[in-house]
């Protein structure tokens, strides 16, 4: 079989009627690695079910029938690591099985570690352990819903991603996208084991489903599995709807006994990344806030000292942007007034040739250089394909340089501000909270 | 460039020493688009008792000062800073500082050459003010207490405080946010001279590189710049009892559900090279063969509900400390506590775990080469401990079990354990208004 190679993202494969693969053949890893995917909409009935499932898929199989065996499976096999994961893009909910082994020819007596390495995906992914009744074992579903409930929980463990969840929850107003990739405790609660097993054999039977490897390997070896594994009549894959803004300026604050304020501010920009103007919109954002010469972190941390970090970040899916920082509490005030000049000075086009070069030369880096991590590399090919096109590689970094100030005036003129959170302290733990010795 | 070889998983480093003492590493990395390249010197928070060359008298210098030093560096005579410098190259830059060193970084796909140099010249050329200290304290006092919000942060600052009683690393890297307050220019650069002499540090560069061209690169910038070789650096440690400070430690924040850590001080610990490469190879293994994934151990505490998938327990050390961490999220500290202290001294260590634990490190050995921020922390790390990175597979395949049992023996003392627990505040609900 010959396949065409996509020039622009160096993969080979395809994708139609919601069944695909793509391999990047490369000598320059000494790892193979492999990562399938179903692609689901985010919804509340469903999203648990899509986030204990790659929990239940990790405790046993046929032929591993339980979680130690697989993991000794795994070292037998030079330390493969295997993650059974959900994640997020937009506002679909990806529950992916990867394996990363090193490649046969670069361990002792040449093992066949690809053969081993589809055989332990196939394993995971079809041939779960089932109980006698045939459906999953009762106990893991009970246990695995627990801990699930408790890393559920856990957000508030990690107060800059709990900020950044709360802002968008608050963006979303109840819609799909706000839900986190985990879902929500009290859904969880209500999930069966044999519930549980129907959502996994419509998943596996129905949901869009797409294998992606990258490594030194014939891409016939994949095509061949993917053909022979599974079936060609499912779901298409529905195009991720952009966010549009409920909120204006709306503000939000919340109080625990934390040492330091999270600020974070939630803006609508109107394109997402298949949009012929995505590059300027990364122009603008890389200029505001993306690097060490950008306008936050210069104003916010270097000429202010309000922070130790300060970021733009823009999510491509939902055409929304956020901006945070951690600050001192009663800096709340300034740190908002600084951050709002900035957005004001994008508007103006106050923007000179160093800040363009620096940020062009900086995207330029970060995009060849993911293609030395094989998992980014595979996500920036999942982006691609759940968001629908969009550029990447080469020609984004063309597109890139040929942005121009007013373009980046263009879409910073469509940037409005939806929503500000801001955790800030209960004034119930001092500065000096010492560790106290029995 | 002497090319230094492991046949079985073939990779080769190169390295050699320039008549400065500074030491010039390449690892090649065919096909790769970026180059990573890392400027370390072997000085970190714990180093905060020495002798400034051509003096006499031990200094101690504040806690934090080689983290705080860390971000001074990028400060640039006449303003600016390097930042601009690597980004008009299109590269970036950072820095991170740890117990034992502090590590200078760039990666660029592009003009090694001279982000190369950039690297060279802004470490050996501090600019330290009245103005631009005072500024820094604002931005570390921010990164401090964001620290102070992670609770797996805190878990682990509080158990190294509760097992050490005298050694600096019971002291956070950062410092506090009070002795921060009491550094300036003066300390900078007394630290400055002393731990940044060519001979205390090492230059790394991971990528698709020529190594003799890195090699002649660097020693060009470095004869413009005239060094001499300097004495070793007389560095002071107090002296550590084998008992722990405090054997319990216990503090309350707004987290979900209780962070449990159990800590074992290692007093064994001494010497540099294989001998010390042996020592951790061998406990490493040990904690993967007793609570490791595929351990039995790990799958009853699992199915008790004690543990969650990302418990773990493992081992790190300098020169001269040394402390195995095992610990993550439980509902029911004390149980799992006991459960371990009674099994882990009793648990069957068998062969066979053994010979398939060596197969998975040797994977992951072949794993790091192709990730450079890992392989350049693990390269400097052993690098000032006298560790060559290429002797681990040979120490690693000829550990006995007999070591393995011998470590345990020496490892698990009750008199050197300690627990660290993060404990949910009373009614952790968060409010709005």
């Amino acid at each position: 079989m010959q396949h065409p190679i996509e020039t622009e993202t160096g993969f080979v494969g395809h994708f139609h009627d919601g069944l695909g693969w793509y391999v990047y053949p490369t000598h320059r890893f000494k790892t193979i690695t492999l990562q399938a995917f179903w692609i689901n909409d985010m919804d509340p009935a469903t999203v648990s079910f899509g986030a204990l499932l790659p929990h239940i898929l990790k405790r046993g199989t046929v032929s591993w029938p339980n979680f130690t065996a697989i993991q000794q499976q795994l070292e037998s096999l030079y330390g493969a690591t295997f993650r059974a994961d959900v994640g997020k893009i937009g506002d679909k909910q990806l529950i992916s099985v990867s394996l990363e082994i090193i490649h046969g020819q670069y361990l002792p007596g040449k093992p066949d570690t690809l053969k081993a390495g589809l055989e332990f995906l196939n394993e995971v992914i079809n041939r779960p352990r089932l109980d006698s009744d045939g459906a999953f074992e009762r106990e893991f579903v009970t246990q695995e819903k627990e801990l699930l409930t408790r890393q559920i929980h856990a957000l508030i463990n990690d107060k800059g991603q709990y900020a950044l969840y709360r802002l968008i929850e608050t963006m979303a107003k109840g819609r799909p996208f706000g839900l986190r990739k985990l879902g929500r405790v009290e859904d969880l609660a209500k999930v069966t084991p044999d519930a549980l097993y129907g959502y996994y054999q419509t998943v596996h039977r129905t949901s869009p489903f797409v294998l992606i490897a990258v490594g030194d390997l014939d891409p016939d070896v994949i095509a061949s599995y993917v053909t022979a594994n599974w079936n060609g009549s499912r779901r298409e894959l529905v195009k991720t709807q952009p966010y549009t803004p409920l909120n204006r300026d709306y503000e939000v604050i919340e109080r625990q006994p934390v040492q330091q304020g999270k600020i974070n501010l939630g803006y609508s920009t109107r394109r997402t990344f298949a949009s012929t103007e995505y590059p300027a919109l990364m122009m603008y954002a890389g200029i505001l806030g993306g690097f060490a010469h950008s306008k936050l972190f210069v104003n916010v941390r270097e000429k202010a000292s309000l922070a130790y970090y300060a970021y733009a970040r823009l999510d491509a899916a939902l055409a929304l942007m956020v901006i945070g920082a951690g600050i001192e509490f009663d800096d709340y005030p300034a740190v908002k007034r600084i951050i709002g000049e900035q957005l004001e000075a994008m508007r103006r086009g106050d923007i000179d040739d160093q800040e363009m070069h620096f940020t062009v030369q900086a995207f330029h880096n970060d995009i060849l250089s993911e293609e030395d991590v094989p998992t980014q590399l595979i996500g920036r090919q999942m982006e691609k394909l759940v968001l629908g096109g969009g550029l990447s590689g080469e020609a984004m970094i063309q597109a890139l340089e040929s942005v121009t100030v007013p373009e980046i005036q263009r879409v910073a003129e469509d940037i409005t501000l939806d929503t500000i959170y801001f955790l800030t302290t209960d004034h119930s733990a001092t500065g000096g909270d010492e560790a106290q010795g029995e | 460039m002497n090319e230094i070889t492991n046949e079985v998983i073939g990779e080769s480093i190169y390295l050699n020493q320039l008549s400065s003492g500074l030491t010039v590493a390449v690892a090649r990395r065919p096909g790769f688009k970026k180059v990573f390249a890392t400027f370390a010197t072997h000085y970190g928070s714990i180093d905060n008792t020495f002798v400034i060359p051509g003096t006499e008298e031990p200094v101690t210098v504040p806690d934090g000062i080689a983290h705080f030093l860390e971000h001074k560096m990028f400060e640039k005579e006449g303003g600016g800073d390097v930042f601009n410098d690597f980004a008009a190259l299109g590269a970036s830059s950072n820095a991170y500082t740890d117990y034992t060193s502090t590590t200078f970084l760039f990666s660029s796909t592009g003009r090694v050459a001279e982000n190369l140099e950039i690297l060279l010249d802004f470490v050996q050329r501090p600019y330290f003010t009245e103005a631009n200290v005072d500024k820094e304290k604002g931005i570390i006092e921010q990164e401090i207490r964001m620290y102070l919000d992670m609770p797996q942060d805190r878990l682990h600052s509080n158990l190294m405080g509760a097992l050490y009683q005298n050694h600096p690393v019971r002291l956070d890297i950062a410092g506090s946010v009070e002795s921060i307050r009491t550094i300036t220019p003066e300390l900078l650069y007394q630290c400055y001279q002393t731990f940044y002499h060519p001979s205390n540090m090492v230059v790394l560069v991971v990528g698709d590189v020529d190594p003799e061209s890195i090699w002649r690169q660097v020693e060009r910038n470095q004869d413009r710049k005239g060094f001499t070789l300097q004495s070793p650096i007389a560095r002071i440690f107090p002296s550590e009892p084998p008992a722990v400070r405090v054997p319990r430690v216990e503090q309350r924040m707004p987290v979900s559900a209780p962070l449990f850590m159990i800590g074992y001080k290692d007093t064994q610990i001494s010497g540099t090279g294989d001998a010390l490469l042996r020592r951790e190879v061998a406990i490493s293994l040990m904690w993967q063969m007793l609570l490791g994934k595929g351990s039995p151990l790990y799958a009853e505490l699992y199915q008790a509900g004690l543990i969650n998938e990302r418990f773990h327990a493992r081992y790190s050390g300098g020169t001269t400390f040394g402390v195995s961490a095992i610990g993550g999220e439980t509902l029911d500290p004390r149980r799992l506590e006991s459960w371990l202290v009674e099994r882990l001294p009793n648990q069957e260590l068998s062969r066979e775990d053994l010979a398939r634990l060596k197969k998975k490190e040797m994977g992951e050995m072949i794993g790091l080469f192709q990730s450079p921020e890992d392989l350049a922390y693990a390269f400097n790390n052993m690098f000032f401990r006298g560790i060559d990175l290429l002797h681990y597979i040979d120490v690693l395949s000829s550990i006995t079990l007999d070591e393995i049992q011998e470590v345990r023996d020496t490892q698990l003392q009750e008199r050197s354990r300690a627990v660290s627990l993060i404990l949910p505040v009373a009614g952790n609900e968060s409010k709005e208004d």
